[in-house]
């Protein structure tokens, strides 16, 4: 109960009262609910944003306008999205099957939203730092796979079957240097828990991971190459490859399912860029320690974060409208050529780095002992 | 409270979902239940205070057996399978004809007669697991553990790891002589160009 929002709340004189008259037990469950639902709403919400961003990022790039009707500067284009989505008729293919197509978008969705679990937005406000944070959010964001998977068998049709596999193998795929530059970070924080893995990012950003040491400068760029893979962005959007599968394993989604599936993505994208700020780039710390011990300085965190998430997000959306889609050879070959022996490379040079300097970082080693 | 809320949803989840694999005669409807089983067993380990297993099952099992099974079932034609069984048995899936039964029959029933055997006192186990509501995470001593004391169990097992991934690099690894059907394709392609 340490480690949970539901504690944090707790130390609060009037939650305190509340948890006086309705018990310790029952006011945890409501705290646990209400900031579900808020970061639920706060995703849900980022996510349709991202495709606003999408759009409207793309035709920066290529010298359009995108949307621009509904609202200022076609703000509120993702209500009329979102509505439209809705009210569209729900096709199923006659031969499809029907059970696993139904629960398909289901488990894509599920898979991503079950990491928010973990997501630490600040130092309190995380719904709960497990021991095995970092552990749990790969592990449970397998799902998305098998929701691809799935929605591209069920829909019995030959471009979703196609898309399905490639997501599968894919995202299987880079599953491993992925998870070996988490690794390296692991390695340098000493704890699989997200608090442990930030902690020592404080400060400056000197103080990030991503500057450590030059094996985790290069570990960086492995890491976010892969989620782009393991989201199934651009230039690795094979999945979904329009000009070859239609649209891949949601060629037969109609309305809200395909608005599902649509979510998950965008919202994956958010939740693993999220995750590399917490990695390399000092996650949600704010220099020279404001208004510490203060909610303010959790608000303030959750600004940090936020704002180099969606420079990130920013990243991903420039990457996927500048670069051409790869073949299904040259994808296999930069993962398993490139990407997994550059991975182990960097684990193994992590290791020996900490061994040999103590565990200090580079800059660390420069200027004496650094500031903190 | 909360671990007692956490046990009853899991089983409920791995009993039922065992249920309906059991029953299904779609393998690939199977395989999702199958997934409903894993997750619920990862709930288990939850209740016992095993974070890192818990995380470890939905890690492999989730991530990487239920897909190859996914694969497997649907590269070999996940088909309704006609039950194969004799004429009263035709209610059960195929699983072999009435000797097998008969044979079955007789296992679960010394398998349940041991069961209860060794469950009459599951009701005074159970107010112990009600008690008990203290929680330590275990990744710390699984850590010290592996490097320590089980050391050779580790670099052994890394060992059958190590040889799984050179044998699959073995079979993927692409032949030196080019099969017949992609000569016959650039020749086609060839004999196009040569029309046009």
């Amino acid at each position: 109960m340490e480690n949970t929002i539901a504690g944090y709340f707790l130390s609060f004189a009037p939650v305190q009262h509340l948890a006086d008259s309705l018990g310790v037990g029952f006011t945890s469950f409501l705290i646990f609910f209400a900031f579900c639902t808020l970061f639920l709403v706060i995703l849900a919400t980022v996510g349709g944003f991202g495709t606003i961003a999408e759009r409207k990022i793309s035709a920066d790039l290529q010298a359009r306008i995108g949307p621009n009707r509904v609202g200022p500067y076609g703000l509120f284009q993702l209500i009329a999205d979102g509505i439209k989505m809705i009210s569209k008729e729900d096709i199923m293919p006659r031969s499809a099957d029907k059970f696993l197509y139904y629960l398909a978008p289901f488990l894509s969705l599920f898979g991503v939203v079950c990491t928010i679990a973990v997501m630490p937005f600040s130092k309190n406000l995380i719904l709960t730092d497990l021991n095995v944070g970092v552990f749990y959010a790969i592990a449970i964001s397998s799902l998305v796979g098998v929701g691809i998977f799935l929605g591209g068998y069920a829909s019995n049709s030959k471009w979703s079957l196609l898309g399905g596999m490639r997501g599968a193998s894919q995202i299987i795929s880079y599953e491993i240097p992925v998870t070996l530059t988490i690794m390296m970070i692991v390695l340098i924080a000493g704890g699989l828990s997200f608090n442990t893995l930030v902690a020592e990012q404080a400060g400056m950003p000197w103080n990030w991971y991503i500057f450590h040491n030059p094996f985790t400068f290069i570990g960086f760029f492995v890491f976010f190459i892969s989620t782009l893979a393991e989201t199934n962005r651009a230039p690795f959007d094979l999945p979904e490859a329009e000009s070859e599968l239609v649209s891949g394993y949601h060629t037969e989604y109609t309305g809200i399912r395909f608005g599902l599936f649509a979510l998950a993505e965008y919202i994956e994208i958010f939740v693993v860029s999220a995750v590399s700020v917490s990695l390399f780039l000092g996650g949600y710390h704010i220099p020279f320690g404001l208004l510490e011990g203060t909610f303010s300085n959790e608000i303030l965190q959750f600004g940090s974060l936020f704002l180099k998430t969606c420079a990130l997000y920013y990243v991903v959306i420039w990457v996927r409208w500048t670069f051409p889609r790869l073949r299904v050879d040259q994808l296999m070959s930069i993962c398993w050529k490139y990407l997994t022996p550059i991975a182990i490379f960097n684990l193994v040079g992590t290791a020996i780095w900490i061994v040999a300097f103590d565990g200090r970082s580079m800059f660390d080693l420069f200027f004496g002992s650094g500031v903190h | 409270m909360f671990a007692n809320i956490l046990f009853s949803v899991s089983s409920l989840l791995v009993i039922s979902s065992c249920i309906l694999m059991m029953w299904t005669k779609n393998l690939m409807h199977s395989c999702v239940y199958l997934l409903g089983v894993l997750i619920g067993v990862a709930g288990l380990y939850l209740t016992l205070g095993a974070d890192f297993v818990a995380a470890t099952q939905i890690m492999v099992y989730v991530g990487g057996v239920v897909i190859l099974m996914l694969f497997a079932v649907m590269l070999t034609g996940g088909k309704d399978y006609q039950s194969q069984t004799q004429k009263i048995l035709n209610l059960f899936p195929s699983m072999g004809n009435k000797y097998t039964f008969m044979w079955g029959v007789g296992v679960a029933f010394v398998f349940g007669c041991t069961l209860i055997y060794f469950f009459r006192n599951l009701f005074s186990v159970i107010k112990v697991i009600e008690s008990d509501d203290s929680y330590t995470p275990t990744i710390e001593r699984l850590g010290e553990l592996l490097v320590t004391d089980h050391l050779v169990a580790f670099e052994i097992s890394s060992v059958l790891l190590l040889g799984a991934l050179v044998g699959a690099a073995i079979i993927a690894r692409p032949r030196k002589e080019r099969p017949a059907f992609i000569d016959d394709i650039v020749d086609d392609h060839h004999h196009d160009e040569e029309h046009h």
